[in-house]
Formats: C-alpha cells, sequence, structure tokens
C-alpha cells in the first residue's frame, strides 16, 4: 500500500479509522508519517546508528500493542512520548541511572498559553512584549530580535553574533520561554 | 511599536514534511525556507530533538536508507500479524461448517426415519 495515497488524511482521522475497525494498516500509514523523526530523536540520544534503527522497530511494536489497548487524542506527541521513554530507559539499562519517565497516557500537546488570552487587547500585548524583551540576558535578547524581528535565520544570526548554531538554537529557545513567563507577571500585575 | 513581537507568542503548528527536513540538514535551503524550519524548531520539542539527532548520522545520504528498511520492516510485520490473526479466525471457521453438515445429515436422517415409519404405518 502506498501511504502517499493517504498523505491528506489527518493523524486524528486515521487514528479513528483504526478504532473504528481495527485494522492495523491505518497504524501502519500513520507510522510511517514519523519514522524520520523518530530515527533522529533515538539518534539524539543514543548516538548510535545501529541502537536508534533497533529503537525505532521497538517503539514501533510498542505503538501498535498500546493502541490498541487505549485511545490516544494527540498522536504526535504521544509517539514522540513513547520515543523519548524508550531510549531514557535503554540509557537507564546501560548506565544505571533512573531517568524521569513521562506519562504517556496523559499526553497533551503543548498549549500556547496565549491562546487562553486571544481577547485580550493586542496594544497591552505588545506594551507588555515591550516591556518583557528589556527582561531578557543581552545574548537571549539580541538573537530574539535578530530571529522574529529582523528575520535572519540561525546561520545568519551565527555570523553576525559569532556564537554557534547550536547557542544560537538555545538562546532563541531559551529567551522565547522567558518572553512568555515574563509577559505572563506584566499581564498579572495590571 | 513592532508588530512582530506578537509573532514570538504565537506557535506555528505547520508541519515540515521529510523532504524539507532532508534539505534543511543538506543546506540547500535559501534564508526564508530555513527560517520556516527553525520557527517550527522553537516550538515544536519532537522536531528540535529529531534535527539534533539526524545531525549526528555521519552520512546523511544514509538517513533515507534508514527510513525505508525501516519502513518495509515494518509493513513485513504489519503483514505478519494480518495473516496470524487469519489464521486464528480459520480454525472456527471449520468447526462452523463440520457443524452445519452434522446438523443437515441429521435433518436428512429424521426426516428418512419419518417417512419410512410413517410408510410401516400404512
Amino acid at each position: 500500500m502506498n501511504p502517499d495515497r493517504f498523505q491528506h488524511i489527518t493523524d486524528h482521522s486515521l487514528l479513528d479509522k483504526f478504532y473504528t475497525d481495527k485494522d492495523n494498516q491505518w497504524l501502519g500509514i500513520l507510522l510511517h508519517r514519523y519514522t524520520m523523526l523518530l530515527f533522529g530523536v533515538c539518534m539524539k540520544y543514543l548516538k548510535n546508528e545501529e541502537d536508534a534503527k533497533d529503537s525505532v522497530q521497538q517503539v514501533f511494536l510498542k505503538a501498535i500493542a498500546e493502541l490498541h489497548k487505549y485511545k490516544v487524542e494527540y498522536f504526535k506527541s504521544w509517539i514522540y512520548m513513547v520515543a523519548k521513554n524508550h531510549c531514557l530507559m535503554k540509557l537507564r539499562d546501560s548506565q544505571g541511572k533512573t531517568p524521569a519517565m513521562l506519562n504517556e497516557q496523559t499526553i497533551v500537546p503543548a498549549e500556547d498559553s496565549f491562546s487562553k488570552q486571544a481577547h485580550l487587547d493586542k496594544d497591552k500585548l505588545l506594551d507588555a512584549m515591550t516591556l518583557a524583551i528589556q527582561e531578557l540576558n543581552d545574548e537571549q535578547k539580541q538573537c530574539v530580535t535578530l530571529f522574529y524581528l529582523d528575520k535572519k535565520s540561525y546561520t545568519q544570526i551565527a555570523d553576525v553574533t559569532g556564537f554557534s548554531m547550536m547557542q544560537v538554537k538555545s538562546y532563541i529557545q531559551n529567551g522565547k520561554r522567558n518572553l512568555k513567563k515574563v509577559v505572563e507577571r506584566i499581564i498579572k500585575e495590571k | 511599536m513592532n508588530k512582530d513581537l506578537l509573532n514570538i507568542l504565537s506557535n506555528s503548528s505547520k508541519d515540515i514534511d521529510n523532504q524539507q527536513l532532508m534539505d534543511y540538514l543538506a543546506g540547500k535551503l535559501s534564508e526564508n525556507e530555513k527560517r520556516e524550519v527553525e520557527m517550527q524548531l522553537a516550538d515544536n520539542e519532537f522536531l528540535n530533538d529529531a534535527l539534533e539527532g539526524l545531525e549526528n548520522v555521519k552520512d546523511k545520504k544514509n538517513i533515507n536508507v534508514f527510513v525505508e528498511q525501516l519502513n518495509r520492516e515494518l509493513q513485513k510485520k504489519l503483514l505478519r500479524k494480518k495473516l496470524k490473526k487469519q489464521k486464528r479466525k480459520l480454525p472456527h471457521q471449520r468447526w462452523i461448517y463440520v457443524a452445519i453438515i452434522v446438523i443437515l445429515a441429521l435433518v436428512i436422517l429424521t426426516w428418512f426415519m419419518i417417512m419410512k415409519y410413517q410408510r410401516q404405518k400404512g
């Protein structure tokens, strides 16, 4: 079966089809969509191509078995947690460490906390953002501004600032997370 | 005041396909296309982890080969499971056929007995 034929069907619809007739072919199509990402996640944690391939196969088997047992709402977040937990378990077995495991059955996608405040006056939000961006440390402020406001790519930012690509990525991600926290605080205070 | 500031707070939900990801890793994308992928990275932990991992693959050309291998294996496993399921169903079906034949034989036998009994009486 060619999974490309089902490209227009959402993950949620494929899961619904599976829960209706319990035919594993729907899971096959769904899992095909994430093979590359799952392999990438396993590579990140295990840092070995053969171990990563092995783990993706085990994640597939686990997913097929688990999806027959209980209903999953957000497949993408769920399969990511299954893969991440599998890798952490494997690392724990080989290193004797106990990583914090995430509960796979209660996964909900990362929510945009500001979607709740969609009704909030845009001008007020902009005021809060202008204040909040000043509270970031210099590196985060510089990278966030270059990325979101000057619309530069990571490579361009690395060239301008002299930071490594990994540093740029980390400053942007942490900067964004901090901005959200500060904006929430400012809005509450007002 | 720069209205683009609000973009920082919104979560991008556009999916990046495998080809886009491979092109990003190979450095084949334009600056705009690169930014599109990077906007996702800031919001999507799954993609972020995956990209970090894929960057660790020594020969990037192998990524597609591995993915195809894994997909083929998955397809084989699913097919095997399907065949097993069908085999498990077959014995039940065989018993149903046997039961139908036995019941039919009993009905015919009873009918013959009744006919014979009636003929003897007559």
